[in-house]
C-alpha cells in the first residue's frame, strides 16, 4: 500500500534529519570520556579531562566572568522586560513603532549590533570591560524576557485584576499579590532564556569586551582555544556548556509550556 | 488597570534600548558617510565614498561570493528542514511534541560548540578521516575542514533546527482534509504536494530561507572556525574593518548594506507569503 | 431486480483490535438521495472515508456498478467528497477551486473553462468566481464545495454532515438546495449525518448506524412509522417509552394495566418489553380507544399551530409527552394540574424487547 510506502520514506527522512543533527555532538561528547584524548582511538572511560579542565586557570577565570555576566544582565532583563510586556499588552493603542523597537534585538545580526555599541562605547570614551558587557546583554535578554511574559500575558484573564481592584486593593497591591504571582512561571522561563542567551553569546561580548584578559568570557575562551584545533580539554568544556544550556532551556520550556519566542 | 497609563511600567526597557540600540545603530548609518581618519580615526565630512568602495571589485567579489554560500546554505536548510517537518506533522499526534523537541534541542545548545563539532568531525586527524582509514582506505582524502562545503555544512547544520520549527508551524495547522480533498479529486500524492501542500505552507519556507540566508551571510564565526580564514564572507569584511583594518566607516557601511538585505528579504517575504496564502482581499 | 450502483459486501473495519465497522452489507440504487444516520462513534464517518478511498476495509468488498473498487486509492475513484469542513483551497480562487478537479482529469482548457463557467451559474457563483474562499460567507463556501465535487461528474457523491456548519435558517434552504440538485443532476449523493431530521426531509432511504452495525434501512416512512428497535425508535424523532411485561395473552404495564398492542415476534410470555408511543398518536378523551389513562398535567409549552403537554400518569416515571394541534385543545381546559384522560389506538403501539 502507498500508505505504509510513505511512512516508510517519513521514518527514513527523519531517522536521517536526526542522525545529522545528533552525531556530531553525541561523538564531541563522547570523546570527552575518552581516556586517551584521541579521535581516532577509544581507550576507556575517564573524566580526567574535566579534571585538567578545572585546573586551568584561563578557563575558570573566564567561567567566573560568564556568570557575573549572565547574573545580572539577567536580572536587569527580567525587571524591564517583564515591566515592558505588562507595559504594552494593557496599552490599548498597539503602536508600529513600538512592536518594531521591541522586536529589533532579537532580528538585528549580532554583528551590527556588536559593532555598533563598540563604536558608540569608543566615542564616548567608555572604558569597556565587563561592564559593557552587561549593559549589551540587557538589551537582546530584555526582548526575549519581553516576549516570552507577553506570549503568557495574552491568555492572562485580566478580569481578575478588576476583581481585586473591587475588593479594595491598590494598583500597587494588585501588582504584587495578584498579576506578578500568577506570570511568575513565566517571568522564570524568560529569566532562564535569558542567562542561557547570555552564557552562550559570543559576538556582542567579543567586540564589547574591551582588550586584555580580565574581561574575557567563556565563549570567547572557547572561541580562542578551538582556533588553535582539538583537544580533549575542550571537548570537556564544550560538553559542560552544552549540558548547561540544554537543561536551563528544557526548565524553561517546562515552565512555560510552548510559550519560547518562535514556537 | 487597563486604563492606567503604561508608560512607567515600559520606561526603563525603552530608555535603555534607545541608549544601547537605536543610538548605536544610528550612530552606525552616520558613520556609513563619513571619511576615514588618516589614522584610522573618523574625519567628519559627508562622503558616500564608503558606500561606492562596496561596489568596489575586490569587495563586490566578496559580496557575491558570501550571498552564492548564503543562498547555497539556505537552499538546503530549508530542504532539508521542511522535509524533517513535514515528517514530524505526519507522525501520530501524540509524538510530534516529543520529535520536535528534539529536533529543536540542538539549536539551544551554544553556537561555538555545535561548529566546534563539525571541527572534530572533518578535521585531518577526525573521526571521518579514522573512519576511511579503518575501512582500508589508504590514499589521501581531500581535504574535508577550512573548505567552503564545511563552512555549509557547517551553516546548515546551526540553523536547520531553526528551519524545521518555522515549517512545522504552517504544515501542523494544516487541515488534513485540504489535501483528501486534492486526492478526493483525483490528484495524485506529488500533485497534492506540490499544488497544495507547498503553496499553503510557503510562508514558513520563507522565514527559514531569510533566516538562515541573512545570518550565513553576515556571519563571521563559521567562516573563520570550519573555512579557516579561507575566504571571507562579509561578516569577516566588517570584523576585519573594526578590528584589524580600523576602517570604521567602511565597516559601517557594510553592515548598512547587511541590514539592507534583511529588510528588503523580510519585505519580500511578507508580501510573497501574503500571496501565497491568500491572506491578502483583493476586495471584501 | 436492476443491479445496485453501490453494494457493501461483509465489510469490517479494524483499528488495531477495535472494531469500527462490523459485517455490514448494504445497496444503493442509481440515482438515489441516501442519508447514513447515527451517533458520534456509530461508525458513518469510517464507512464514508472507506467508499472515499481514504480508509481501505480490513475485510469485504465494496462494489461500485459491480466493479471492486475497495483497493483502489481516493484519485483514482469516480467518487467525489464534499468534506465536512468544505476543505477549500484557501490560496486558490473559487474558480481556480471548481477547475482543480478537471486539471487532474486532464481535459482540455476549453472544456474546463465551460464547465467551471457552468457550474459557478448553477451554484449561483458566477459574481464571485475571482473571490477567495476566506472572503466568503458559510453558505456561499458550502455551495463552493458542493460544485467542485459535482463538476466532475461522479457516479456517487458523498456528503459529511453538509449542513453541520451552517445556522438553522440557512440548513433548511440548503436541504431543498441539494435535492433540488441531487434530481436535477441524477447523480447518486450518500449524505452521513447525525441529525435525524435532516435524514428525513433530505433521503429517499435511511440507514441507521450504531456501534458499526446497520441497525435498519428503510424509507424515512418505515423509520419513523416502524422503527426494528428501541433504539432507532429513540433516535428518530420523539418517543413515549413505558416499560412492561409480556403475558400470555397480552402485554402489562409495569404499573399493572394492560396495554392493547400489536405483539411482535420473539416476545415470550414474562420477557420485559418497552411499549413505545409517538407523541402525536395520543388524543383526548376516555372512550373510544384501545388504551386509555388519566394523569394530570404538570407542564404546557406551546410551539406555533402546536401543544405540547407533559402528563404525569401511573404508566410511566417519566410524564408521557403528548402533542395535541389548535383544534384539539380548543374546547378543552389544560392549564397545570388539571386532570386529563388520553387514549391511543392499538395499531399505533409499538413494542420492543427491554
Amino acid at each position: 500500500m502507498a500508505r505504509t510506502a510513505n511512512s516508510r520514506l517519513m521514518l527514513v527522512i527523519l531517522a536521517a534529519v536526526f542522525a545529522f543533527l545528533y552525531v556530531p555532538i553525541s561523538v564531541l561528547v563522547a570523546l570527552s570520556f575518552n581516556d586517551g584524548g584521541l579521535p581516532t582511538a577509544w581507550t576507556g572511560f575517564s573524566v580526567k579531562w574535566y579534571g585538567e579542565l578545572f585546573r586551568n586557570a584561563d578557563v575558570m577565570s573566564a567561567a567566573f566572568n560568564t556568570l557575573v555576566v549572565a547574573v545580572v544582565s539577567t536580572i536587569f532583563a527580567t525587571l524591564f522586560g517583564t515591566l515592558l510586556a505588562i507595559g504594552v499588552e494593557i496599552r490599548r493603542r498597539k503602536g508600529r513603532f513600538l512592536e518594531t523597537i521591541i522586536f529589533a534585538p532579537m532580528i538585528i545580526p549580532d554583528i551590527v549590533l556588536a559593532i555598533a555599541l563598540l563604536s558608540f562605547f569608543s566615542m564616548l570614551n567608555v572604558t569597556m570591560g565587563l561592564h559593557t558587557v552587561i549593559l549589551s546583554h540587557v538589551v537582546f535578554n530584555l526582548a526575549f524576557v519581553c516576549s516570552v511574559v507577553r506570549a503568557r500575558l495574552k491568555t492572562f484573564d485580566w478580569s481578575i485584576v478588576e476583581a481585586s481592584a473591587d475588593l479594595g486593593a491598590s494598583t500597587p497591591i494588585t501588582m504584587i499579590r495578584i498579576v506578578i504571582p500568577v506570570m511568575m512561571p513565566a517571568i522564570i522561563a524568560g529569566a532562564l532564556l535569558a542567562f542561557t542567551l547570555s552564557v552562550d553569546e559570543f559576538i556582542i561580548a567579543f567586540f564589547t569586551a574591551g582588550a586584555g584578559r580580565a574581561s574575557i568570557t567563556l565563549p570567547m575562551q572557547i572561541f580562542a582555544m578551538i582556533r588553535f584545533g582539538v583537544t580533549p580539554e575542550i571537548n570537556a568544556l564544550a560538553t559542560i556548556v552544552m549540558a548547561v544550556s540544554v537543561i536551563a532551556l528544557a526548565l524553561s520550556q517546562r515552565l512555560n509550556r510552548g510559550g519560547l519566542p518562535g514556537q | 488597570m487597563k486604563d492606567r497609563r503604561p508608560l512607567y511600567l515600559m520606561a526603563p526597557a525603552l530608555a535603555w534600548l534607545t541608549a544601547f540600540m537605536v543610538i548605536p545603530c544610528l550612530l552606525i548609518l552616520a558613520l556609513a558617510f563619513f571619511r576615514r581618519g588618516l589614522y584610522g580615526g573618523i574625519e567628519y565630512t559627508f562622503t558616500l565614498e564608503n558606500l561606492a568602495l562596496v561596489f568596489d571589485p575586490l569587495y563586490a567579489g566578496i559580496f557575491l561570493k558570501s550571498a552564492a554560500i548564503a543562498g547555497l546554505s539556505a537552499l538546503i536548510a530549508v530542504i532539508v528542514g521542511y522535509a524533517a517537518a513535514f515528517a514530524i506533522a505526519a507522525a501520530p499526534a501524540r509524538r510530534q511534541p516529543i520529535l520536535l523537541f528534539f529536533a529543536v534541542l540542538p539549536f539551544w545548545s551554544n553556537y561555538l560548540v555545535r561548529t566546534y563539532a563539525w571541527i572534530v568531525l572533518l578535521n585531518r586527524e577526525g573521526l571521518i578521516t579514522g573512519l576511511a582509514q579503518w575501512l582500508g582506505f589508504d590514499g589521501e582524502l581531500p581535504k574535508l575542514l577550512y573548505t567552503e562545503s564545511a563552512v555549509v555544512v557547517g551553516l546548515v547544520y546551526n540553523y536547520l533546527p531553526f528551519v524545521i520549527l518555522a515549517c512545522y508551524a504552517p504544515l501542523s495547522r494544516l487541515n488534513p482534509e485540504i489535501a483528501e480533498a486534492s486526492q478526493d479529486l483525483g490528484a495524485s500524492a506529488w500533485t497534492t504536494f506540490r499544488r497544495v501542500t507547498v503553496p499553503l505552507t510557503f510562508p514558513g519556507i520563507a522565514t527559514g530561507f531569510v533566516f538562515v540566508f541573512v545570518l550565513s551571510i553576515g556571519n563571521f564565526v563559521t567562516p573563520a572556525l570550519l573555512g579557516g580564514g579561507q575566504f571571507q564572507m562579509i561578516g569577516n569584511l566588517v570584523y576585519a574593518q573594526f578590528l584589524t583594518a580600523n576602517d570604521w566607516p567602511f565597516g559601517a557601511a557594510l553592515s548598512m548594506i547587511l541590514i539592507a538585505i534583511m529588510m528588503g528579504l523580510l519585505t519580500l517575504q511578507t508580501f510573497a507569503s501574503e500571496r501565497a496564502s491568500g491572506a491578502k482581499r483583493e476586495d471584501s | 431486480m436492476t443491479q445496485a450502483l453501490l453494494s457493501l459486501k461483509d465489510i469490517q473495519k479494524y483499528y488495531g483490535s477495535a472494531r469500527a465497522v462490523a459485517h455490514l452489507d448494504l445497496d444503493i440504487q442509481e440515482n438515489e438521495f441516501f442519508a447514513l444516520l447515527g451517533a458520534s462513534g456509530s461508525g458513518k464517518t469510517t464507512l464514508l472515508r472507506m467508499l472515499a478511498g481514504f480508509e481501505t476495509p480490513s475485510s469485504g468488498q465494496i462494489l461500485l456498478g459491480g466493479e471492486d473498487i475497495s483497493r483502489l486509492p481516493p484519485n483514482r475513484r469516480p467518487i467525489n467528497l464534499m468534506f465536512q469542513s468544505y476543505a477549500l483551497f484557501p490560496h486558490m480562487t473559487i474558480a481556480q477551486n471548481i477547475a482543480y478537479g478537471l486539471e487532474m482529469d486532464r481535459l482540455p482548457k476549453a472544456e474546463i473553462k465551460t464547465r467551471v463557467d457552468e457550474m459557478l451559474e448553477i451554484i449561483q457563483m458566477s459574481h464571485l468566481a475571482r473571490r477567495k474562499p476566506d472572503q466568503l460567507s458559510g453558505g456561499q463556501r458550502q455551495r463552493v464545495a458542493l460544485g467542485r465535487a459535482l463538476v466532475k461528474r461522479p457516479r456517487l457523491l458523498l456528503l459529511d454532515e453538509p449542513l453541520g456548519a451552517l445556522d438553522k435558517k440557512l440548513r433548511g434552504e440548503m436541504q431543498l438546495e441539494l435535492k433540488r440538485i441531487q434530481s436535477e443532476f441524477g447523480i447518486t449523493f450518500i449524505v452521513v449525518t447525525h441529525d435525524q431530521e435532516e435524514a428525513l426531509v433530505m433521503a429517499d432511504r435511511v440507514a441507521i448506524l450504531k456501534d458499526g452495525t446497520l441497525l435498519q434501512c428503510g424509507t424515512p416512512h418505515e423509520i419513523y412509522e416502524h422503527p426494528q428497535s428501541r433504539y432507532a425508535a429513540d433516535f428518530i424523532g420523539t418517543m413515549n417509552f413505558i416499560d412492561g411485561v409480556a403475558e400470555a395473552d397480552g402485554l402489562r404495564a409495569a404499573s399493572g394495566q394492560p396495554i392493547h398492542a400489536p405483539r411482535p415476534q420473539g416476545i415470550a410470555a414474562g420477557d420485559p418489553v418497552s411499549i413505545a408511543i409517538r407523541p402525536e398518536r395520543l388524543k383526548i378523551g376516555a372512550e373510544g380507544f384501545d388504551n386509555t389513562v388519566t394523569g394530570t398535567v404538570v407542564a404546557t409549552a406551546y410551539q406555533g399551530l402546536d401543544l405540547q403537554l407533559h402528563l404525569k400518569t401511573d404508566l410511566a416515571a417519566q410524564p408521557i409527552l403528548v402533542r395535541l394541534t389548535a383544534q384539539d385543545v380548543d374546547d378543552t381546559p389544560l392549564s397545570e394540574g388539571s386532570t386529563l384522560s388520553i387514549g391511543w389506538a392499538a395499531k399505533d403501539t409499538r413494542v420492543f424487547k427491554a
